[in-house]
C-alpha cells in the first residue's frame, strides 16, 4: 500500500469521525438548558422579540430539520454566527485560530528542539546528576500550573528584567506604523513575507514568553518519553553491536538509537498539540493573546453554542490531521510499519 | 604467535542477591589466524568472556582481576578512547541473533557505511563501493540492492552474513563470534561456519567462536577451551581433546553427544546441576557431579597440567587418564 492510498483511506475514515463529532456536539448543545434566542436578543428582551428571533434563527423548527440546515451551511463553508456578539464565526476564527496555531506550534517546536536532545542525554547516562536534574525539570514542567508559570515569567522577564513584553501579539506602535499585511494570519510569517522586519522581530518578541510557558508541558513530556524510550533502546543488541563495531557515541545516540526512540515522544506531543488549541486559554488570557482558547471560553460561559460547535469541529479536524501526520511520520521512520 | 592472551580473568556481577561470580579466573591464548572454540553450558561464562575482551560488559559487571593482552597491551588498562579505537578496528564481534543485532530502522547499506565512516573517513562514493564489495565477500546476493534493503527483508542466514560484513568492515584482526549460528537453521549454520572458515583462511583473521555445540567446534576450530562454571576445565588442540578428553567434564560432554547407531538407547547425561554463580567454590567446580571425585577435589582447586604439548586439563586425576 502506498502512502497516497493510505492517506486517502485514512481521510475517508476520518470523515466518519468528523460526522460523529458533529452529530454529538450539535444535539448535546441543543438539549442542554439555556435560551439561545434570548441570548441573541440581548439585554432584557420582550417575549415577542424572543419569539421572533426564535423563528428567525429557525429554533422553532424540529431538531432534525435544524441539523440539516446547519449541515447545509457547513457544506457551504459557513460556520454560522455567534448568538452573543452576532459576529460571523468564520471571521472570528480566521483571526483567533492562526493566533493560537502560531503560539502552539512555537511551543511544540521549543519542546521538541530542547526536549529531544535533553531526553537523549538523560537516557544515555542514567543515574547521572544530569539525569536527575532533567527528571526534576520534566516533572516540574508537566505539573506546575501554566498560569503560575505565566505570572512568574511575566514577573521575571517583564517586571524585573524588562527584556520581553507583557502580552499581546504586537506592540501598539508597530501595529500603527508598521501594520502587518494579513495573509496567513500567522504574524511572523506574514511579516516575513512582506519583509516587514520591524514587525517580524516585534511579533517574535511577543511570542517568546507565552510560547515558552506553553511549552513547559510538552517539553516535560518530550524529555520523559525520550529518556524512557532511549533507556530501552540503548539496551538492545543492535546498539551493543554498533558499539562493538566502533561507532562513536554521538552517532549511536543521536542517529542509531534516537531514530528508534523518538516515536513515543512524537505521538504524545502530537496529542498535546491538539489539546493545546483549546487548552491554552489560561496562557492566552494572561498574555492577552487573542486565541481560540479565550474565544471558546467566553462562548462556553455564554452558552453561545454555534461558537462551541464550530470550535469543537475545528479542534476535531486538528486532532485528525495531527494523528494522520504522526502516523505518516512513523511509517516514514520505520520500514516495518505497514500502512493500512 | 599469541595474538590475544587472557590471564586469570575474573568477572563478577552485582545483583540484588549478592555478587555473582561469572568468571572465576580463566586463562587461554588465541594465536594469529586460528579459530578457537569457547565451549560450555549456558552460564559458564563464555559470552561474558567475549564481552570482556571487547570491553562491552553490562554496567553491573566488574572485572576484579586478570589481564587481557592484545599484542602485549592490556586492554583492561586502556582508556575509553583507546578502547574505542580497538573496537571494530582490531577486534569485532558478531552476535547470536542477527535479527536483533541489526538496527531495524536503517538499511543494511546505511549500517555498513556507518561502520566504514567511523574507521576511515572517505568520500561517499568510495564507501559505497567498499560496502558493496564487502557484501559480495560474505556471499550476499545482489550487493547493489543490499544497499537499500532493511534487515527484516532478509532471511536469517542473509542477516547473519550482513552482520559478518559489518564486522569485517574495519578489517579487524580478531572476530568474536558469540553463538553465531544458534538462531539459524542447520543448513544455514553450515554455510555461515563455512564463511567464517573462508574468512579466517583468506584474511588470516583470528576467530573466537563461542558455542555450546561440540559438533561445531569439531568441524570449525583448531583450538578449544572448555569452560565449566566460570573456569577452564580443559583446553588444547581440537584433535587432541576430541581423541582423548582428559577432564571428566569434557568426557561427559562428549559421551552425551548422540551418535548415529545409538538410536533407541538412552541419551547419556551428566548427573547433577551446574553450581550457582552465587557460590564460592573452594575445590574443583565439577567435583559435585564428577564420578571420579576424590577427597582432594573438594578442598583444592586443581592446577593445569600438561597432558601433552598443547593440551591441558585442570583435574587432579589427569595422570590416571593419561595412563589409561
Amino acid at each position: 500500500m502506498t502512502a497516497l492510498t493510505f492517506l486517502l483511506r485514512r481521510l475517508g475514515l476520518s470523515v466518519f469521525v468528523f460526522i460523529g463529532v458533529l452529530v454529538l456536539t450539535f444535539f448535546v448543545s441543543r438539549v442542554i438548558p439555556g435560551n439561545p434566542a434570548a441570548l441573541y436578543a440581548g439585554a432584557r428582551p420582550r417575549p415577542e422579540q424572543v419569539a421572533a428571533i426564535k423563528v428567525k434563527l429557525g429554533l422553532d423548527k424540529p431538531l432534525p430539520e435544524q441539523f440539516l440546515v446547519y449541515v447545509r451551511d457547513l457544506l457551504d463553508g459557513d460556520l454560522g454566527e455567534s448568538y452573543h456578539s452576532r459576529r460571523s464565526i468564520n471571521t472570528d476564527l480566521s483571526i483567533f485560530l492562526p493566533a493560537t496555531l502560531e503560539l502552539v506550534i512555537a511551543a511544540v517546536i521549543i519542546a521538541l528542539i530542547l526536549g529531544i536532545p535533553v531526553g537523549v542525554l538523560a537516557g544515555a547516562y542514567p543515574g547521572s546528576v544530569f539525569d536527575y536534574a532533567t527528571r526534576l525539570a520534566a516533572v516540574a514542567g508537566v505539573s506546575v500550573p501554566s498560569f503560575w508559570l505565566a505570572l512568574i515569567a511575566q514577573f521575571v522577564f517583564f517586571s524585573t528584567l524588562g527584556w520581553l513584553p507583557l502580552g499581546g501579539r504586537v506592540s501598539r506602535d508597530i501595529s500603527l506604523f508598521y501594520p502587518i499585511a494579513a495573509q496567513t494570519g500567522f504574524y511572523i510569517i506574514d511579516a516575513a513575507i512582506s519583509s516587514n522586519w520591524r514587525a517580524f522581530f516585534d511579533a517574535l518578541h511577543h511570542l517568546i514568553l507565552p510560547a515558552l510557558v506553553l511549552s513547559a508541558y510538552p517539553l516535560g513530556i518530550t524529555i520523559r518519553m525520550t529518556q524512557a524510550s532511549m533507556l530501552e533502546v540503548l539496551s538492545e543488541t543492535y546498539i551493543t553491536s554498533a558499539r562493538a563495531a566502533g561507532i562513536s557515541q554521538r552517532v549511536i545516540l543521536f542517529k542509531l538509537a534516537l531514530k528508534n526512540a523518538i516515536m513515543p515522544a512524537l505521538t504524545v506531543v502530537g496529542l498535546s498539540f491538539a489539546y493545546s488549541i483549546t487548552g491554552a486559554f489560561l496562557v492566552e488570557t494572561i498574555f492577552s493573546w487573542p486565541g481560540v482558547g479565550k474565544y471558546v471560553t467566553e462562548a462556553v460561559l455564554n452558552v453561545d453554542f454555534p461558537v462551541i460547535i464550530a470550535v469543537t469541529l475545528v479542534v476535531t479536524i486538528v486532532y485528525i490531521l495531527v494523528n494522520l501526520f504522526v502516523d505518516l511520520l512513523q511509517a516514514l521512520l520505520d520500514p516495518r510499519v505497514r500502512l493500512g | 604467535m599469541a595474538l590475544l592472551s587472557i590471564e586469570n580473568l575474573t568477572v563478577e556481577f552485582n545483583t540484588p542477591f549478592g555478587a555473582v561470580y561469572a568468571i572465576r579466573g580463566i586463562d587461554f591464548t588465541l594465536r594469529k589466524g586460528e579459530i578457537l572454540g569457547l565451549v560450555g553450558e549456558t552460564g559458564c561464562g563464555k559470552s561474558v568472556t567475549g564481552r570482556s575482551i571487547i570491553g562491552l560488559l553490562d554496567d553491573n559487571a566488574r572485572i576484579t582481576a586478570g589481564r587481557i593482552l592484545f599484542e602485549d597491551v592490556d586492554l583492561l588498562r586502556l582508556s575509553d578512547a583507546a578502547m574505542h579505537e580497538v573496537r571494530g578496528n582490531r577486534i569485532a564481534m558478531i552476535f547470536q541473533d542477527p535479527a536483533t543485532a541489526l538496527n531495524p530502522l536503517f538499511t543494511i547499506g546505511a549500517q555498513i557505511m556507518d561502520v566504514l565512516r567511523a574507521h576511515r573517513p572517505a568520500k561517499r562514493g568510495d564507501l559505497k563501493t567498499d560496502a558493496m564489495s564487502l557484501f559480495a565477500d560474505v556471499g550476499l546476493p545482489d550487493p547493489a540492492q543490499m544497499m537499500h534493503v532493511y534487515p527484516h527483508q532478509l532471511s536469517g542466514g542473509q542477516q547473519q552474513r550482513a552482520m559478518i560484513a559489518l564486522s569485517l568492515a574495519a578489517e579487524p584482526d580478531v572476530i568474536i563470534a558469540d553463538e553465531p549460528t544458534t538462531a539459524l537453521d542447520v543448513t544455514i549454520q553450515a554455510q555461515i561456519l563455512d564463511l567464517l572458515r573462508v574468512l579466517q583462511r583468506e584474511r588470516s583473521i583470528s576467530v573466537i567462536l563461542i558455542t555450546h555445540d561440540l559438533g561445531i567446534v569439531a568441524e570449525t576450530c583448531q583450538q578449544v577451551v572448555v569452560l565449566y562454571a566460570g573456569r577452564v576445565a580443559e583446553k588444547g588442540a581440537v584433535e587432541a581433546i576430541f581423541a582423548a578428553p582428559q577432564h571428566p567434564y569434557t568426557r561427559g560432554l562428549l559421551a552425551a553427544l548422540p551418535r548415529p547407531g545409538s538410536r533407541g538407547s538412552d541419551l547419556q547425561v551428566i548427573a547433577g546441576a551446574v553450581p550457582s554463580g552465587l557460590e564460592r567454590i573452594a575445590g574443583c567446580a565439577f567435583a559435585p557431579r564428577c564420578e571420579y571425585v576424590m577427597e582432594i577435589c573438594r578442598g583444592q582447586q586443581p592446577a593445569f597440567s600438561d597432558i601433552k604439548q598443547a593440551h591441558q586439563s585442570a583435574c587432579h586425576l589427569h595422570e590416571t587418564f593419561a595412563d589409561a
